[in-house]
């Protein structure tokens, strides 16, 4: 008989770890391919108009940059709250919630001259995504509700305040349910490159702004502690409560901006779908990222580029379910390789 | 006599090196059955390395162990326990949400599919009350102060019909009168024909337990001797290899004046349950309240609630003649409160956070420090470097967690940071608990000499000892107040053990015949 051990590994160089990532994505691929050929169809043409349409042509790759932009925020929002043991799966609601503050902004109030009428509206999609942050924070401070439950079901109560006002007091003359188009003093400039907008340069500062506040700033160095131990944190005077309601703000701030992003980047107009999952997503790139913020820009990429490559194999004739089973077994994968970056498995003789 | 044949464990010439050092160094062990072998050296000298090597933690660099006459080797973590090598570790290896009894039967493969809870409350009911081990095996073990979970870990060793029996400094947490029942308890388990290793770094207990003694020094084998072979010094100089120092002394003194005032303090527990009732008491600078008594009968909790981090649900605190009630935990460590406190590695420090992180913790908010914008991240590094070097702390970087500290050297950080963030009233936790000799002395003298230079302490100890060699004045605290409070060598040993176990003063003088008075 032989018995499968696990043995503990004393230390991963990143090289290594990032060897177990690529290798993962190859079994991932692997494994996808297997199931498209199942389906009749051929996996190698298939991955080669994934590729195309997402690095091998510069619109493909401007697509994966614009969604990589809104990633970017909900990661950060995630990150930010997973530093203070805070989980917030709400990022999707407060991104629809911030999306209508800014909306709402945009139409309804006086345009301003662009230069402000741009830092005014993503003010105040800050405002409302901290907003939405705020109750389930407060539940918390006050009650100890489970963050985990009160940002779900919000994310839910969000979607349905979005529709009554894209159905009711925004809905456009013409009765679809959009809203009116946002001015061009609201929309973000192009930068040059296909569909690429402003956006990026505020996601890419958001990023150093948090960097430094993480590492350089006695904020950051509180919340390192809280991350460490709260009983530690109380203990040197820190108060939780108070830093948990801060980063929860923070937090619903950060994806509050996604919600302007997509508003001013790439609809122009509010609409129910104007998230489509950017919040849910935004978790697992902050997980995968482990919180770091440069690395959160990395999985961002990726994971836009796998949204985008299995959208695009909907013009292969390969339905879009079929990449998301891709997506899903690629995330698996990386998952499980956590198993093999920890531990040696060896065959024993027991 | 008993014979080679005896021999249950032989490990011949272990060694085992964690980033090239030697914890262990060509060491040989050997366990009799029946016997009581205790493992002595102070902190960091590789006992709970060679056990753990014993018990399959780790796989030795070199050497053999044999079992029962068989050569060993491990296959899985699981298999010492299922051949009848159980250890109970110093850092406890419960389950905090689960249960006391839950936390017993994780993992006993006695218990099957399904879980006859009532059964199996009765027959851990039995054990406790065999071994007068007083678990609430009800209770959630994350609600126990440290004592009490000491207790849940070894009873949950005595459950398994374990053949060899290993304790990782049992004695830390336990009070004297504990420490006198475990001690019973284990020779009982020996005469039953059970070996029990007893690791421990203090001789006096070991002295009083152990067939035979085996000392390590450094991670070397210093030589096994039984206790009637040497006398106490030899087996100090055995374990230290130079005589410890004497205690600082304890100047008079002259100008006090009264710092903290306690009226009426009522503090919850986690559970809700009263845990400080209606305590009153005053300190004065340059004195040392010692607190004696039983762990988990409410010293955590008031320490909590004058510190700042547990709410009062009523009653009064005066500190410097403000009432600091209301005060946060920032306003009273700005106002001059320190706590050391007992759970270094979760309270005192973040674990995982660099040392320079965790020395840095109090006078981070220094102008000196930081500013709205930044911290200073060169100065703090200094400011640890300096600390470091002070207090001697040995630790491999201060940009390494501080979890790979030792011990001795983590108290050192945290009393190192309390002592120079200057304040006036020191609330020190079991300060020595696990500490070898070294640092005991160092910690014990800290304290005498804040002490000296006219600071207010109070020192919580289960350490009988500690708290005759170090306070002024006494106090007994039994389930959530102070049976008495009077001067350091009013009672001795037995009658302040009495009081602890909720005696009272004037009782004790009836019994006495009115001694001391």
């Amino acid at each position: 008989m032989y018995k499968v051990v696990l043995e503990q590994k004393e230390r991963v160089s990143p090289n290594k770890e990032l060897l177990f990532n690529i290798i993962a994505i190859i079994v991932a691929l692997i494994l996808s391919g297997i199931i498209l050929a199942f389906y009749g169809y051929n996996p190698f043409t298939s991955f080669a108009g994934m590729f195309k349409s997402t690095l091998g042509s510069s619109f493909g790759f401007s697509e994966t940059i614009v969604k990589t932009i809104p990633l970017i925020f909900t990661g950060l929002s995630v990150a930010m709250a997973l530093n203070s043991k805070v989980w917030n799966v709400g990022a999707e609601g407060q991104l629809y919630i911030g999306a209508l503050f800014a909306a709402w902004f945009a139409i309804y109030f006086p345009t301003l001259p662009k230069f402000l009428e741009i830092p005014m509206i993503l003010l105040v999609s800050m405002i409302g995504g901290a907003l939405w942050a705020f109750f389930p924070a407060i539940l918390k401070m006050k009650f100890k509700m489970n963050e985990v439950i009160s940002t779900l079901l919000l994310n839910y109560v969000a979607i349905s305040v979005l529709d009554y006002f894209v159905y009711g007091p925004m809905k456009r003359d013409d009765n679809f349910p959009f809203s009116k188009d946002i001015p061009p003093e609201a929309v973000f400039n192009k930068i040059g490159f296909q569909n690429v907008h402003i956006g990026i340069f505020f996601a890419l500062i958001l990023v150093i702004i948090v960097y430094y506040v993480l590492k350089y700033t006695k904020f950051g160095y509180e919340l390192r502690i809280i991350g460490s131990s709260i009983k530690a944190a109380n203990y040197a005077g820190i108060n939780y409560d108070k830093m948990m309601l801060f980063v929860f703000l923070i937090s619903g701030a950060f994806a509050g901006l996604a919600g302007a992003n997509q508003l001013c980047g790439i609809e122009f107009k509010l609409h129910s779908h104007i998230s489509d999952d950017l919040g849910y997503t935004g978790i697992i790139v902050a997980w995968l990222a482990r919180s770091n913020p440069f690395i959160i820009v990395a999985f961002a990429f990726f994971m836009s580029s796998l949204i985008i490559g299995s959208e695009a194999l909907q013009y292969e004739g390969i339905p879009v379910a079929i990449g998301k089973v891709m997506q899903s077994l690629i995330l698996f994968s990386i998952l499980g390789s956590e198993l093999f970056k920890n531990y040696r498995i060896k065959l024993k003789r027991g | 006599m008993q014979t080679d044949n005896n021999l249950i464990v032989e490990m011949k010439n272990i060694t085992k090196s964690f980033f090239g050092n030697k914890a262990n160094d060509n060491v040989s062990f050997s366990l009799k059955k029946g016997e009581i072998h205790a493992l002595l050296g102070e902190n960091g000298t590789g006992k709970t390395t060679l056990m753990n090597i014993l018990t399959g933690v780790y796989e030795p660099d070199s050497g053999d162990i044999f079992y029962k006459g068989k050569k060993l080797r491990y296959s899985y973590p699981g298999e010492a326990l299922e051949l009848g090598i159980g250890m109970v570790h110093q850092r406890f290896s419960l389950i905090g949400s689960l249960s006391v009894w839950e936390n017993i039967i994780l993992g006993n493969p006695k218990n099957k599919l399904y879980l006859n809870t009532k059964k199996i409350s009765q027959e851990l009911e039995q054990y406790a009350k065999e071994y007068k081990f007083q678990v609430d095996l009800e209770a959630i073990v994350d609600k126990l102060p440290i004592g009490l979970k000491q207790k849940a870990e070894i009873l949950k060793m005595l459950v398994r019909d374990v053949d060899v029996l290993i304790v990782d400094e049992p004695t830390t947490v336990l009070t004297k009168q504990e420490t006198d029942n475990l001690l019973v308890n284990l020779k009982k388990i020996a005469e039953s024909g059970k070996s029990v290793v007893f690791i421990s770094h203090k001789m006096k207990v070991v002295r009083r337990i152990a067939d035979r003694i085996t000392v390590l020094r450094r991670g070397k084998l210093i030589g096994t001797v039984t206790p009637d072979e040497v006398t106490p010094e030899e087996l100090s100089m055995m374990m230290v290899g130079k005589q410890s120092g004497a205690l600082l002394e304890r100047k008079a003194q002259l100008d006090q004046k009264k710092i903290l005032s306690v009226e009426g303090l009522h503090v919850h527990s986690d559970k809700n349950l009263l845990a400080v009732d209606s305590l009153s008491f005053e300190l004065n600078t340059g004195e040392i309240l010692g607190i004696a008594g039983v762990s988990g009968n409410g010293q955590t909790e008031l320490s909590e609630a004058i510190v700042g981090i547990r709410e009062l649900r009523d009653g009064k605190i005066w500190f410097k003649d403000i009432v600091i009630n209301k005060l946060s935990v920032k306003d009273k460590i700005a106002m001059g409160i320190s706590y050391i406190p007992s759970d270094r590695i979760h309270v005192g420090v973040a674990g995982q956070r660099p040392t320079w992180e965790n020395i840095g913790m109090k006078i981070y908010r220094y102008k000196k420090y930081s500013n709205v914008f930044g911290l200073n991240r060169k100065m703090m590094k200094e400011y640890a470097d300096e600390i470091v070097k002070k207090y001697d702390i040995i630790q491999p970087g201060i940009e390494f967690p501080s979890l790979l500290l030792s011990g001795g050297n983590l108290q050192k950080v945290i009393i190192g940071r309390e002592i120079e963030a200057e304040s006036d009233l020191y609330i020190c936790e079991y300060p020595t608990r696990g500490l070898d000799v070294g640092a005991t002395e160092f910690v014990r003298n800290t304290i005498l000499e804040l002490r000296n230079s006219g600071k207010a302490i109070i020192l919580i100890s289960g350490d009988l000892d500690e708290i005759f060699m170090l306070a002024d004045r006494i106090a007994v605290m039994h389930s959530g107040h102070f049976v008495s409070v009077f001067p350091n060598g009013k009672y001795d040993v037995t009658e302040i053990g009495l009081m602890m176990s909720g005696t009272l003063e004037h009782e004790l003088q009836v019994n006495k015949g009115g001694k001391n008075v």
